[in-house]
Formats: structure tokens, sequence, C-alpha cells
């Protein structure tokens, strides 16, 4: 169980296994779905690009939500080989968005739902691959990944607040709702405390449609078509079939892979929120929670549904609310798959004002991208990676800033060429494969006893670990264990000649060994007295020895023919 | 390592800047001696700028903790955070000294 040995931190009300009153677990609920109904628009989009009538928009957004339901329900799941087995619902993703777009221009529907299928297909096989596939798919391409998924997001964004390839331009009035409704949004993250800060996002989007039928943005033909909406139908899924184009398998493929990456530090957060003692990730929950949202995507492709990623926004909302009991999975579960039914909610979406599409998009895309931004900096950054990630991002971007050139592109090669995610990650992939060439895993230190440098030691692991792309915490603590070993050595063991250090490292476990020759450090299970400590220098090594210890999770102390080695081992 | 020292509303404040082990703990364990040598003396070290501290560092201010406590001095610690922090915490140390957040409390709590 991912949970059995968990602390629950004192920020945590309603744990994961616990069960908050009724009342606590559908409002909670419902905060969800507050949040994750933005990204709604993505399926009207679709929707939109394909010229779809009002019913058939209704179909697909139904499609949609039935998929989120499930999707939540299945990341819940206390057991079996599906889920994250943590409240991880999922959100409509901008990473299939581009190559779905791109997809009803080439081949219409039946071309993006297949494909949205096969790219859930593809998430299924790279669910089981995870650990072969870690070096290959650091941290900091993880979180470029989101940055460019947040630039995704903002170029539509523009596009709406602006009009941009419009057939009608905008005018003064849906500037002042955009304004207004993004204003509400940030203003009350900003300065409120309490439910509207939760329902900040919700409440912006309310008053933008509140202000977009008062200036007449909002019509009374968009009204109308809530009104003649049905409170109760069995939606029409899979009524546009399925295709498959071959020119197609690497966006979609990059699409998933993009959202895997994402999924694997989503539910890293939701591990380490809902344990004090949360030292790395969990790689079986990880896994099954990608299985998920793999089978979530091929449902969704099934139905005539848009494609899915966890969210790091609900998984933020858990954590800043304390509720992270999955029973709120499957409260958001449950009214995700009622709603799928109710024509008339779906209907509401569907009339959303362009305005309140672009402050909503801007609004995500603003959180989504300072979530990548730290993502990427908790790496250690050396040279090369500066460049994977630099030049990736530039890529990315660059395919924004010049439609003119790469629209001109063939469909297919548009696929790849049109989309800054797509782009950007696979720029990104190749760059780590061709830097990775000539990076040493394994790196020696000799040290002269008699001219100790503890700065060139730290100096030593902080250049490992940015050539390596480590974790800053994983390097401070061997950083300290080496120092600090090297200093009680030399001034107590008195050894002869030189101090060997070797420290290796892959994705998973960092290994600093130090051997001299010499009598060895003593490395007690017990901390000595505060009196041993004062009273004696036998009493202050043997503080160092505990703490070198304590830092590290696994530390050996081996003594053959006069020489000594310590083997410290930290997991990364 | 630096130590920088000030009087503060009659708290002697020592401001430590660098890396505090074996080589350089000395100086201040000489430093913390002298200003607690007089009855009823005011210490703060300010830590906020310690970048490092190893079990000798930690010696030097039991040995000075004892020391106030014979003069009936007043020894305060601030600005212990991020990596120094992580290390008072793994010696067992966090709980052994009187440790405030900042150097304004720092200073009342020594007053």
């Amino acid at each position: 169980m991912a949970t059995m040995s968990a602390r629950k931190p004192a920020s945590v009300v309603y744990g994961v296994d616990e069960a908050p009153p009724i009342g606590v677990t559908l409002l909670s609920g419902l905060q969800h779905i507050g949040i994750i109904s933005i990204a709604l628009v993505y399926p009207l989009l679709i929707a939109r690009a394909a010229h779809l009538s009002v019913e058939q928009t209704s179909d697909i957004l139904a499609a949609t939500m039935l998929v989120l339901g499930v999707g939540a329900v299945l990341q819940s799941l206390p057991r079996g080989p599906v889920g994250a087995r943590y409240l991880c619902p999922p959100v409509c993703t901008a990473a299939y968005l581009d190559p779905a777009l791109f997809a009803v221009k080439a081949g219409g529907l039946p071309l993006a739902f297949g494909m949205t299928a096969f790219g859930g297909l593809i998430e299924t096989a790279l669910s089981r691959l995870l650990r072969p596939l870690r070096p290959y798919l650091p941290t900091e391409i993880s979180g470029l990944v989101v940055v460019l998924i947040a630039v995704s997001m903002c170029n539509l964004g523009f596009r709406n607040l602006l009009g941009i390839g419009a057939s009608q331009p905008v005018d003064l009035a849906e500037h002042i709702v955009a304004a207004l409704t993004l204003a509400t949004m940030v203003g009350l993250s900003v300065w409120s405390k309490g439910t509207p800060r939760l329902f900040c996002a919700l409440i912006g989007m309310i008053l933008g449609y509140m202000m977009a039928a008062i200036t007449g943005t909002l019509t009374w033909v968009d009204l109308e078509t809530v009104e003649t909406a049905q409170y109760f139908s069995v939606p029409n899924f899979a009524a546009y079939g399925w295709s498959w184009d071959a020119g197609f398998a690497i966006p979609f493929a990059v699409a998933a892979l993009g959202t895997c990456i994402r999924g694997m530090g989503d539910i890293t957060i939701c591990q380490k929120i809902n344990d004090d003692d949360w030292v790395r990730p969990n790689m079986r929950s990880v896994s099954g929670g990608l299985l998920a949202n793999g089978l979530s995507n091929v449902l969704g492709g099934l139905l005539g549904g848009h494609g899915v990623s966890t969210y790091t926004s609900s998984v933020g909302l858990a954590a800043a609310t304390g509720v992270t009991s999955r029973r709120v999975g499957y409260a958001i579960g449950g009214i995700f798959v009622l709603l799928a039914f109710l024509p008339k909610a779906s209907a509401l979406l569907l009339i959303m004002p362009r305005p309140v599409i672009g402050a909503a998009l801007l609004f995500t895309a603003v959180i989504i991208f300072v979530n990548g931004l730290q993502i990427i900096t908790s790496r250690l950054l050396d040279a090369r990676r500066t460049f994977v990630i630099g030049l990736a991002f530039m890529a990315g971007i660059a395919v924004d800033f010049y439609p003119g050139f790469f629209g001109k592109l063939p469909a297919e090669m548009l696929a790849i060429f049109g989309s800054a995610l797509v782009m950007g990650t696979l720029v990104a992939l190749a760059l780590n494969l061709i830097f990775r060439l000539g990076v040493r895993k394994t790196q020696e230190l000799t040290i002269d006893p008699s001219r100790l440098d503890p700065v060139a030691i730290e100096a030593f692991m902080e250049a490992r670990g940015a050539e390596w792309g480590a974790r800053r915490d994983v390097i401070d603590r061997a950083s300290f264990d080496l120092t600090q070993s090297v200093e009680t050595i030399v001034e107590s063991c008195e050894p002869r000649g030189s101090l060997e250090i070797e420290a290796s490292f892959d994705e998973f476990n960092l290994d600093v060994r130090v051997s001299y020759s010499g009598p060895p450090l003593e490395l007690p299970e017990k901390r000595p007295t505060n009196e041993e400590i004062m009273e004696s220098e036998e009493g202050q090594r043997r503080l160092a020895g505990f703490m070198l210890r304590r830092y590290a999770d696994r530390v050996a102390a081996t003594h053959r023919g006069g020489r000594s080695t310590i083997q410290f081992h930290f997991d990364h | 390592m630096e130590v920088k020292e000030e009087q503060v509303g009659g708290v002697t404040v020592l401001q430590v800047k660098g890396r505090l082990d074996s080589t350089t703990s000395p100086m201040l364990g000489e430093r913390l001696t002298a200003v607690l040598e007089a009855a009823k003396a005011r210490v703060l070290v300010d830590f906020s700028q310690l970048e490092y501290i190893s079990s000798a560092g930690f010696r030097i201010l039991l040995q000075a903790a004892k020391r106030a406590d014979q003069n009936t001095a007043k020894f305060v610690l601030c600005g212990v955070s991020g990596k120094v922090r992580q290390l008072f915490d793994l010696g067992g140390f966090l709980d052994l000294f009187s440790i405030t957040s900042t150097r304004e409390e720092g200073i009342a709590a020594a007053q």
C-alpha cells in the first residue's frame, strides 16, 4: 500500500485513507469540479473547430465528463494495479489539444478520437516502462513540459481575448468582460480568504457570464440554448467512429509522453503532501496513476471525448484545504458522471463567452507556468542541462512566435512543428540524449590530508550534482556527509597518504565512497550525551559519526588490510 | 569564517558568517568564552549567514551554553534556518538551545 507507512502531516485535516463527513466530501468535490471545469473549454474548442451543432457539442462534453468521472475514481482506488491511490482527479489537458485540433483539420473528429485512444495506449505502455525510461525523462524536462503546456494555454487564451483567427473581431465590451473576469479571479486568489479564495476561478467565471449577459456579449440566442436543453438525456457516445493516420502518431505519442511526465510530477506531489516522512517517489503509485490516466484516455477516445491528464491545480487545492481523502475522488467521479447525463449543465458551458474562456485560460496558465518553473529549478543544472531546457523552450515558443513560417508546412508536419508543446518536448528529449554522451556516472577526487579544503569538497559535489541533474536536497546531504567525514578522518584517524573519494550516480541512487589507509571511523547508532560531547574529543567524534549515519539513507564502514572505507548511500 | 560583534540594547550580538568546522570553531569558542566570562552576560549568536556547522561547531555551542548556565548569563541563537537548521535537527540540538527566528526576537529574549 502506498500509504500504509505514511505519517500524516499536521496540515492535512482528512488524510487519504480517512472518511470526512458527507458534507465536507461533497463540498470538496464541488470545489475540485469548479477548477477542473475551466479546462472543459478544450473540448469546446475541438467542437468549434469541427463546426458541430449544439447537440453534437453536448455529446462531446458529456463523453469528456464521463471520462473525467471514471478517471477520478480510478486514480482513487485503494488497491489493485490501476490508480495512484490518491485524490488526484484528471482534467482536460492542453497536451492533447493542439494534436487534436490538427487532426480535426486533417481528418475530422474520427481521426482526433482514434488518435486520442492511441495516445491512451501509449500512456498505458509507458506506465509499465517507467523505471528503464526514467534517465531519459529527467525532472527538469518534466518541468519544461509543464511550462510549455502553460505557453500553449496562454497562446490560446490570447487568441480568444484578441479574437485572432475568429470571424468576428473583439469589441470593447468583450475586453471589459475579460478584464473583470481575470481581475476577479486574481484578486480573490491574492486578497481573499476561505471559501472565496477556494472558489476564485469559479466565482470569476460566474461574474464573467453575468457581465457578458449585461454587455450583450452573451446573447438571448445563447441563453435559449440553455433553456431549450433537456434536464436529462443519454448522450450519443461514439457517434463519429475512429480513424488512424500514421502521420499523427508522433504528435499524439508526444502528447501521451507529456501527460505521463506531468503525471509523474503530480502523483509525486500527492505522495509528498500525504506523508511527512516522504523521501522519494513510490513508483508503484506513479505507475498505477499513469496506467489509470492511459485507460481513461483510451475510454475517452472510444467514447468521443477529449484527452485528460492529472491536474497540478487540483493537487494544490487538496494540499491547501487539507482534505486529501480518496472519498473526495469518488465524489468528483460521481458528480461528473451525473453531469454527463444533464444536458443543461453542458449547455451552460457550451455558451461560455469568448472573453471568459480567454481569462480562465490565462488564469490557469499562470499557475501552471510557475509550477513548471519550480519543477525545473528543483534540480541542479549544469551547462548541458541549461542548454537542453533553454534551447527546447526557445524552439517551442518559436512555433508561436512565427506562425506564418510554421503554418505553411504540410498537415502531417504541422502536427509536430505546429505545436509549441510537441516541438519543445521533442527538442528536449533529443538534446538530452545527445548531451548524455560524455557524462561520467562515476567521478573521483583525491584529497591531501595536509591541505584539507572543505570548500573544494563541497564544490566537487555541487559540480557533480549539476552535471547529473541530481536533486539539490540529496546533494546537500551527500556534501555534508562527505565534508564531515573527511574532516573527522583527517583529525582523528591519522590517515596515511591521501583520501580517495568516489561518487557515483544513476537516477535512483547516489553513492559516495571515502577510502583511506588508517583505522576505521566509528559510526554509532546512539547519540553521545551532551557531557560526552563537551568533555572529550572522542565525544565530538562520536557525534560526527552519529550524524553521518543519520544523514545518509544507508551507511557502511569496512576495514581490510589496513585500509578503511565508508560507503554512504542516498536514495534519489 | 567571520565573526562580527556589536552591542544592541545591552546584548552582545555575534554575527557568524561562513563555515563553523574544526578549523574555525576554536575562534568562535574563544569569542564566546570572552563574552560569557562576565556574570549575567547577554549574548545572541546570529547564524543567519552561517553556511555549514560540523560536530566541532556543536561542541563549542554546548560548552558556551554550559558556561552561560554557570554564570547565570543569557545565551540565545537566532537565524538558524535551511541546511543549518537540518543539521541542528539531525544532531538533536534544536531543543537544547534557546533559538529564535529573527534577530529582533533574539535580542528581546536575551535581554
